[in-house]
């Protein structure tokens, strides 16, 4: 029945369920995929085999009249095939899944592509460790690329991650194309490698509890064709086009004038440096924002400079910025905040 | 000893409240533990509702995530440390001496000393809901969220402390039960044939006694930490995140032992009652509890597979998990072989009993599936992990206990429980249980991680969560008609007499509520089933004994100290959650307190068993 059901669900997946484990679009993910079926199919035969055989004793063996208990007391054989039958079980799913672990330790491949996921309360770093522009201070090295919240990998390349943490345990987790890995503050971790095979916007989330915005801390995963890689990788390190419309230019003056730049970085822009928050890069190219949480549309976005906090409690140094007393130098009015979101929605690939 | 009539007159009342804060006899404290457990049951079962309410549908804003924080840390706290454990103690308190033919435990204000600490490190925990400071970290207090840097209220401090008092209660409990269970069994009642329960409660106190000090080292120096700024866990000052991980589960996954084992022992003990026979493959059982107890220390990284250990630490891991898969194979297979050739009567205490097979079934088997790795990398923190302890520790723990207190409630009170609400109980529960928890699997493997306290509606997980708070509902009318089975049959059941389904051991021999000194004569055992045996010589000898002649039993009196001594070491800790907020009236109750319990040793320590001149009170 578990199995059933379980399987049953999988068929649901993908379109309806997009967090689905069981929909796999890499190789590693689809191993586990291979693993988690034979587990549930061996499960699934010792739960029918257990109940069938308590049901059938509770049928048969009922008190009725003149039924008289018979006195065993136990049987040595029964209990040697009770230990072995399940120790054939155990190296039916163990033998598999102690390979899978030993495969685990495998090195990336040279030509693998490395990322380095950096978590904070309550978003994710992305860094792609050598592919950013030139070190200003380091002629000839290049510094990492930088964005947020979205992972762009190319299809058919083997992908690389190591995990970090600024501040508490946080688990680095995309369901459909690679199991979780803690990302441990004061350590690096190593996610397993894997290659992601269908093009697609992924989901994404963190899976230990971090604290209070934890269920608020998700991102994307977007595969695409090396082309399109290539050309966001470029595009993240081009200084951005001058602003195409009024209110994006008057949205730039203000996201310098009300020190969003204090604590957000965006390449190419002076005085657009801070490190504290997210980078927002070509935030308009985004599929979601506040972590993963909600569409990238105009809409969303100016409720999130509205009022973030009422969107994902517990954020951390931002201020909601529709909500300040007026009086403070940092409001915004709804039409600064129309601005805002237009400069940084108009900041896209094209 | 003038000193006690001038002070405080050492109580002597058989009844009235004094009684019961003074009492030393285990059946009293059985049932005071019993009593505060199901209360403890129905505060985490609202926390548990709330959380069912919240996740109904996607994006409610029934609490905000600080509160729903606080409800799961809460209710797993809760349902771990203060329902199950000590409805654990409720059972070996009240049963253990009844049925190893014992007068008492051996060290009976220790024994009251267990209980008041128990009590009052939970109320220590939950005072933190009158500050509104709650916990909010979770039941397993990652390092380094619970530093002060990441959790700045008393949250944790009232966690941490709180902890350390429980802790007391079952370590002094642990050692009291070993001793007793070692040294004051009946003439002839060998261990091979003490009830299996009976084992399982010396195993698990074992486990406790091994178990809890590494808590209790992890807990202290969190304590310094957070009190005295050093740098056990600070990741900033270079320390490892990863060294409160092992310690907390070389202590958790034990205690999931603790946890699960009295209920094997219930269920090993109410299968051969309701089928008529023996408990097939004795040895094997209490063998398999002990190698499971052993194993359980060997398996703790099983929880840490997602935190980058490595192949090797991983694989020997996994490797360990799946062999303690055969010791609990070898339990539910030896269960089946007792129903096997039966005559299986279905009253209500079976009923829970196969409740407690099945569902225990399926969380093994889910269990086994977390230890394969690469399938555990998908299923750590999600829903699916939610599922699989609930199936172990609901399904399996809890239901077991329920068969329990079918069992035994006419034992304790002289009245039956009735059968056509018992089993109403049962199927309501069996099913609530089913609605609430199977979901669960499937909403894991479709990515719903736990612990969030909401979720978008793009997910796709809205109908299911919604069907599994309907299911918790049923569980609430279950536990509701539990309670109105409950009182009404304290005021009108079914007297019980003393052996009302024909069992076999001891604790049936005497009346229902035994006399408070159990045995008028200790009995001479020479079997596993004393009552089965033709010449019923054990309850004859127990029949006699109505009559007055129990003067000649001298049992020991009430005692004051173990509650003033529990509560002056619980004031201890309350001292140094205000130290925090007030230095000077902090150290000053910790001074106070610090001497009073201080007083209460000395006075515990030289008070005599019995006052002289004293007649012994009976009932």
């Amino acid at each position: 029945m578990a199995g059933l059901l379980l399987l049953l669900a999988a068929a649901l997946s993908a379109c309806t369920n997009p967090q689905t484990t069981f929909s796999p679009k890499s190789d590693t993910a689809q191993s586990i995929q291979t693993l988690y079926l034979l587990v549930i199919v061996m499960a699934s035969i010792v739960m029918v085999g257990v109940f069938g055989v308590l049901g059938f004793a509770l049928f048969r063996f009922r008190d009725r009249p003149g039924r008289v208990a018979s006195q065993t007391h136990g049987n040595t054989k029964l209990e040697i095939i009770w230990t072995l039958l399940p120790v054939a079980i155990l190296v039916i799913i163990g033998a598999p899944a102690l390979i899978a672990v030993a495969g685990s330790a495998k090195a990336p491949d040279e030509d693998a592509l490395h990322i380095n996921v950096v978590g904070h309360q309550w978003w994710f770093e992305v860094q792609y460790p050598g592919m950013g522009p030139e070190d200003p201070n380091n002629p000839g090295e290049r510094l990492p690329l930088i964005t947020a919240n979205e992972v762009h990998l190319p299809i058919g390349r083997q992908i690389y991650v190591t995990l970090e943490s600024v501040d508490v345990i946080h688990s680095f987790w995309i369901p459909q194309l690679i199991g979780k890995t803690d990302m441990i503050p004061g350590t690096v971790n190593e996610l397993q490698t894997f290659t992601p095979q269908e093009v697609g916007a992924f989901y994404g989330q963190c899976a230990e509890f971090c604290g209070t915005a934890h269920a608020q801390m998700r991102f994307r995963a977007v595969v695409e064709s090396l082309g399109d890689f290539n050309e966001w990788a470029e595009a993240l390190q081009t200084a951005p086009a001058d602003p195409a419309s009024e209110l994006a230019a008057a949205g730039q003056t203000l996201f310098l004038a009300k020190g969003c730049v204090a604590c957000h970085t965006i390449y190419g822009m002076p005085g657009a440096a801070g490190k504290l928050g997210p980078d927002l890069t070509l935030l308009g190219d985004r599929r979601t924002i506040g972590a993963g949480i909600v569409d990238n549309t105009d809409e969303n976005l100016q409720q999130w400079i509205r009022d973030l906090q009422q969107m994902k409690p517990g954020t951390l140094h931002m201020p909601s910025f529709g909500t300040l007393p007026v009086e403070n130098p940092q409001h915004m009015s709804d039409a600064e905040i129309r601005a805002v979101s237009a400069f940084l929605r108009g900041m896209t690939l094209e | 000893m003038a000193a006690y009539t001038e002070l405080l007159k050492r109580p002597v009342s058989p009844t009235g409240v004094w009684s019961w804060l003074t009492t030393v006899d285990h059946k009293r404290i059985g049932l005071l533990y019993g009593v505060t457990a199901l209360t403890m049951f129905f505060i985490g079962g609202i926390e548990a509702v709330i959380m069912r309410l919240q996740l109904a549908s996607s994006d409610q804003t029934l609490v905000s995530p600080e509160v729903y924080n606080q409800l799961f840390t809460m209710h797993g706290t809760t349902m771990i440390f203060m329902v199950i454990m000590p409805m654990g103690a409720a059972f070996f308190n009240y049963l253990i001496p009844l049925m190893i033919g014992a007068r008492d435990v051996a060290f009976p204000r220790l024994n009251a000393f267990s209980f008041w600490m128990f009590l009052f490190g939970t109320l220590l925990m939950h005072a933190s809901f009158l500050t509104m400071s709650a916990p909010a970290m979770g039941w397993f207090a990652y390092t380094p969220l619970t530093s002060l840097e990441f959790s700045p209220t008393s949250g944790v401090d009232y966690w941490v402390l709180g902890l350390q008092v429980l802790g007391i209660a079952s370590m002094a409990a642990a050692f009291n039960f070993v001793v007793t269970i070692i040294n004051l069994r009946a003439p002839g009642m060998t261990l091979m044939r003490m009830p299996v329960f009976a084992w399982m409660t010396l195993i698990i106190s074992f486990l406790l006694i091994f178990a809890f000090p590494v808590i209790t080292i992890a807990l202290t120096l969190l304590q310094f930490d957070r009190w005295v700024g050093t740098n056990f866990y600070n990741t900033a000052a270079g320390a490892d995140p990863l060294l409160w991980q092992h310690l907390f589960w070389v202590f958790g996954h034990p205690e999931v032992y603790i946890l699960i084992l009295p209920a094997m022992g219930i269920v090993s003990d109410v299968l051969p009652t309701f089928t008529r026979k023996p408990l097939f493959g004795y040895p094997a059982v209490v063998f398999a509890g002990v190698t499971i107890a052993f194993m359980g220390f060997g398996v703790w990284s099983h929880h840490m597979f997602t935190t980058g250990m490595g192949a090797w630490a991983n694989g020997v891991f996994s490797f360990a998990t799946m062999l303690i898969a055969l010791p609990t194979g070898i339990k539910v297979f030896n269960w089946l072989g007792t129903l096997w050739g039966g005559a299986i009567q279905f009253n209500t205490p079976l009923l829970f009993s196969i409740g407690f097979i099945t569902m225990f079934t399926l969380g093994g088997l889910s269990g086994v599936m977390h230890a394969i790795v690469p399938v555990d990398t998908q299923q750590q923190d999600t829903y699916f992990i939610v599922a699989h302890f609930h199936y172990v520790l609901f399904g399996g723990s809890l239901f077991g206990l329920m068969a329990g207190i079918y069992y035994w409630f006419p034992k304790m009170t002289g009245r039956m429980l009735n059968e056509g609400l018992g089993k109403l109980n049962f199927w309501l529960m069996l099913i609530g249980f089913n609605m609430t928890f199977f979901p669960m699997h499937i909403v894991g493997v479709l990515g719903m991680p736990r612990r969030i306290y909401t979720y978008g509606a793009d997910q796709g997980w809205d109908n299911m969560n919604m069907f599994m708070t309907i299911g918790s509902f049923v569980i609430v009318v279950s536990f509701l008609v539990f309670m109105v089975n409950v009182i009404r049959s304290l005021r009108s059941g079914e007297p019980a007499g003393d052996n009302p389904w024909g069992a076999a051991t001891l604790e049936w021999s005497i009346s229902s509520p035994p006399p408070h000194y159990n045995f008028i004569e200790i009995p001479t055992i020479t079997s596993r089933y004393p009552l089965w045996e033709k010449d019923h010589s054990v309850g004859a000898a127990q029949a006699h004994g109505h009559d007055d002649d129990s003067h000649a039993v001298h049992m020991p009196d009430p005692s004051y100290w173990p509650l003033v001594l529990s509560a002056g070491i619980t004031m201890l800790a309350g001292g140094l959650l205000i130290w925090k907020w007030h230095q000077i009236l902090g150290f000053t109750i910790i001074s106070v307190f610090g001497l009073l319990a201080l007083y209460a040793t000395y006075r515990w320590a030289f008070e005599p068993v019995n006052e002289p001149n004293h007649e012994e009170p009976h009932q």
